[in-house]
């Protein structure tokens, strides 16, 4: 079941208890022993910002559980930057509190938060060479030499990028700055780690390789990360939790599995994952489940978002590509269609059809071989899965 | 024509009218080249025969004097000029403020369209026995003879840093903007001030900018003269005034030729020096 999950699973909970204690010299990591026991690592209370007249945030609460991997996912202009910017010390809240480890910090500023963050351009410093650019942070806090030196070594270990310590940052490929912005974050052991769309500027194959070395380091270190992305993939295949935005406002917070199979609304459901909106009407409603008409199919779905309409009333059904069937014409239990084009995409083909109501939907078809069965205008059953189906009011 | 140029037609529009100016200026260099080589003749605009006596005759205490007063006044005017500059620029690139945009703008940088001369009689005004300031301390009763600017080293510094501050602010100005702000948020986020974040990163990202704006706020300064000229009146004694003195009061145009000529090498010297003592300081903020 859905939930405003923020407050709900704590993220060690979700963890599986062998995990290995985290080596490095992160065990005491300050956070650690600083925060109060049960405390999350970061908590923002009604935390609210305008420009001007626009409302970049609206009144938010949220809370991010102490060494757990949360996305901040939504379109464009959502607020994700100013939510990370809020929590980074660079903007100062309009109203609301924001508490780090159970400590308040509304009002500090970013240099005293203790706060590692990794920009969308990396941010090196093109003056220092790589060591000491990643020592920066361990020099403005007077860690003596001899410690920022093994520091530095280990942090650049951790990233791969040994022997890279006397190299200026333009002498680096995109994903190694992108390792060095990581290890400058991380050495002065951040009480959280804040990304804002960091590898929105790498190609495709890097992109991807770089996200499982996030990861694996994330999940090493223990460190809280809130990482911020448009890129709902990237936020699926990441996070232990998603937080999907938009316009100012919080959608839902849940686990991937959980904003991608329940989603809270139209926008969420539209916004993870490709989907189909099928026209259908409200039939019964009984408890958490309701029964809607599909043409002459009968679906169960969750009622949550029905809860308040009238039997009859028009609702919209979501359904992914690859959840749909294609059978026969005229076979039982299948919507009538015809196809319209077909779209290879390598390992399966999208399917597009025209219902006979006239909507357009794509079923996605493992293979090749609907190419040479299916040519545009056969006509042909559409099959509708029995669950995983989620209806919202239409707009 | 050369392909390259039938390629690009509106080239020769650019290339015609700078090279009639380089051909102006070598006339014109050419001409005091051979005035500076040619005796001085009393008495007569025309010169005598071949002769290197110009030059010795700069060996005299006078121009030596001018000479470092020359370099010595540039670079206090360039330093001044830049530790005034900077804050200005800085706040004319960081402010989020429209107004506060155009207040820099307006009293920092038109000026420049005001010209030397302009400017200089308006320092007068101010500088003067009985000009503003000294007008204003007597009011308050703070002192009770004038205070002497006017024809000091001290009020021509003045009037000069006012001369080249607009272009020293454009030019860091121009520097600065190039910084991009996540630099400092970096540095921030790392645990340092704004005041640590500034020295160690955007103040180092700026040195090219400030070499830059230096070397040009010299060079200016260095053939400076109206400023010199009048607010020196005759008691700071530079190169350029120099120059005019020996040229159109004296009519000996053969030294004063060769007094430009010995001024302009000293000029490229200095700066050449400046630019190398500089370079591990540019080399900082290559981006
Ligand atoms: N400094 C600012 N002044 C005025 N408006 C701002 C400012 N910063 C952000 N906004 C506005 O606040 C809203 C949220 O912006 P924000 O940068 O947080 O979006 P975002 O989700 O990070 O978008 P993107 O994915 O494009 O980075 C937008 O409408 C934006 O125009
Ligand atoms: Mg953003």
């Amino acid at each position: 079941m859905s939930s405003r999950a923020a407050d709900v699973i704590p993220a060690a909970d979700r963890r599986s208890p062998d995990r290995p204690t985290p080596d490095l010299a992160t065990s005491d990591l300050p956070a650690a022993r600083t925060a109060r026991r049960g405390a999350a690592a970061v908590l923002l209370d009604g935390v609210l910002k305008r420009f001007g007249t626009v409302t970049a945030l609206e009144e938010t609460r949220l809370r991010v559980e102490q060494g757990e991997f949360l996305t901040l996912l939504g379109p464009s202009g959502c607020g994700k930057t100013t939510l990370l910017n809020l929590m980074a010390g660079f903007l100062e809240a309009d109203a609301g509190e924001i508490l780090i480890g159970g400590e308040q910090v509304t009002a500090t500023p970013p240099y005293e938060r203790q706060i590692g963050i990794v920009f969308q351009n990396y941010a090196l410093f093109p003056h220092m060479s790589v060591a000491r650019n990643v020592g920066y942070g361990l020099r403005m806090r007077g860690v003596p030499k001899r410690e920022i030196a093994a520091r530095v070594e280990e942090t650049l270990a951790l990233v791969k990028l040994q022997g890279f310590a006397d190299r200026s940052p333009r002498q680096l490929s995109g994903g190694q700055q992108q390792r060095v912005a990581l290890a400058r974050a991380l050495v002065i052991r951040p009480r959280v780690l804040l990304l804002d769309e960091p590898f929105s500027a790498l190609d495709k194959n890097l992109r991807g390789a770089m996200q499982v070395e996030l990861k694996e380091i994330q999940r090493r270190l223990g460190v809280t990360t809130v990482f911020v992305t448009h890129d709902q993939g990237e936020a699926l295949s990441l996070s232990d939790r998603i937080v999907v935005m938009s316009a100012g406002r919080i959608r839902q917070v849940g686990t991937p599995d959980e904003v991608y199979r329940h989603p809270q609304d139209r926008f969420v459901a539209g916004f993870i994952g490709d989907v189909n909106t099928l026209p259908a009407r409200l039939e019964t409603l009984s408890g958490v489940r309701a029964t809607v008409a599909l043409g002459d199919l009968r679906r169960e779905v969750e009622a949550a978002a029905l809860r308040d309409r009238p039997p009859g009333s028009p609702v919209d059904v979501f359904v992914r590509p690859d959840h749909l069937g294609v059978r026969p014409a005229g076979e039982g239990g299948t919507l009538p269609a015809r196809v319209a084009a077909l779209v290879y995409q390598g390992s399966h083909i999208d399917l597009h059809a025209d219902l006979a109501t006239g909507e357009r939907v794509v079923v996605r078809v493992p293979g090749q071989g609907a190419l040479a069965t299916h040519a545009p205008g056969t006509a042909i059953g559409l099959a509708v899965p029995q669950g995983g189906l989620v209806a919202f009011p239409p707009e | 024509m050369t392909p390259a140029i039938r390629r690009r037609p509106f080239l020769p529009l650019f290339v015609v009218p700078a090279a009639l100016v380089a051909i102006a200026i070598t006339a014109g260099l050419a001409a005091i080249l051979r005035f500076s080589l040619h005796a001085y003749v009393p008495g007569s605009l025309d010169v005598g025969g071949f002769t290197l006596d110009n030059f010795a005759d700069l060996a005299r205490p006078i121009v030596l004097r001018a000479m470092r007063d020359t370099v010595l006044i540039c670079f206090e005017t360039a330093l001044a000029t830049l530790i005034l500059g900077y804050p200005v620029a800085y706040a004319l690139v960081r402010t989020r403020s429209a107004l506060l945009k155009s207040v820099i703008l307006v009293t920092a940088v038109t000026p420049l369209f005001l010209g030397e001369v302009v400017r200089t009689y308006a320092w007068t005004v101010v500088l003067g026995n009985s000009g503003f300031i000294n007008a204003t301390l007597r009011q308050f009763g703070l002192i009770d003879r004038p205070i002497q600017f006017m024809f000091t080293e001290f009020g021509v510094v003045v009037a000069l840093v006012h001369v080249t501050l607009p272009v020293m602010v454009i030019m860091l100005a121009a520097a600065l903007a190039h910084i991009d702000r996540d630099y400092e948020k970096a540095a921030q986020s790392l645990g340092a001030g704004p005041v640590r974040a500034f020295l160690t990163v955007t103040l180092p990202l700026s040195m090219p900018g400030v070499v830059a704006g230096f070397t040009t706020a010299f060079a200016w300064t260095f053939s400076a003269f109206a400023t010199p000229q009048v607010i020196g009146g005759g008691k700071v004694g530079v190169v350029s005034t120099l120059v005019y003195q020996l040229g159109l009061s004296s009519f000996n145009f053969p030294v004063a030729a060769s007094l430009s000529l010995a001024g302009l090498g000293l000029a490229l010297g200095t700066m050449w020096a400046v630019r190398r003592a500089a370079r591990p300081l540019e080399a900082m903020g290559g981006h």
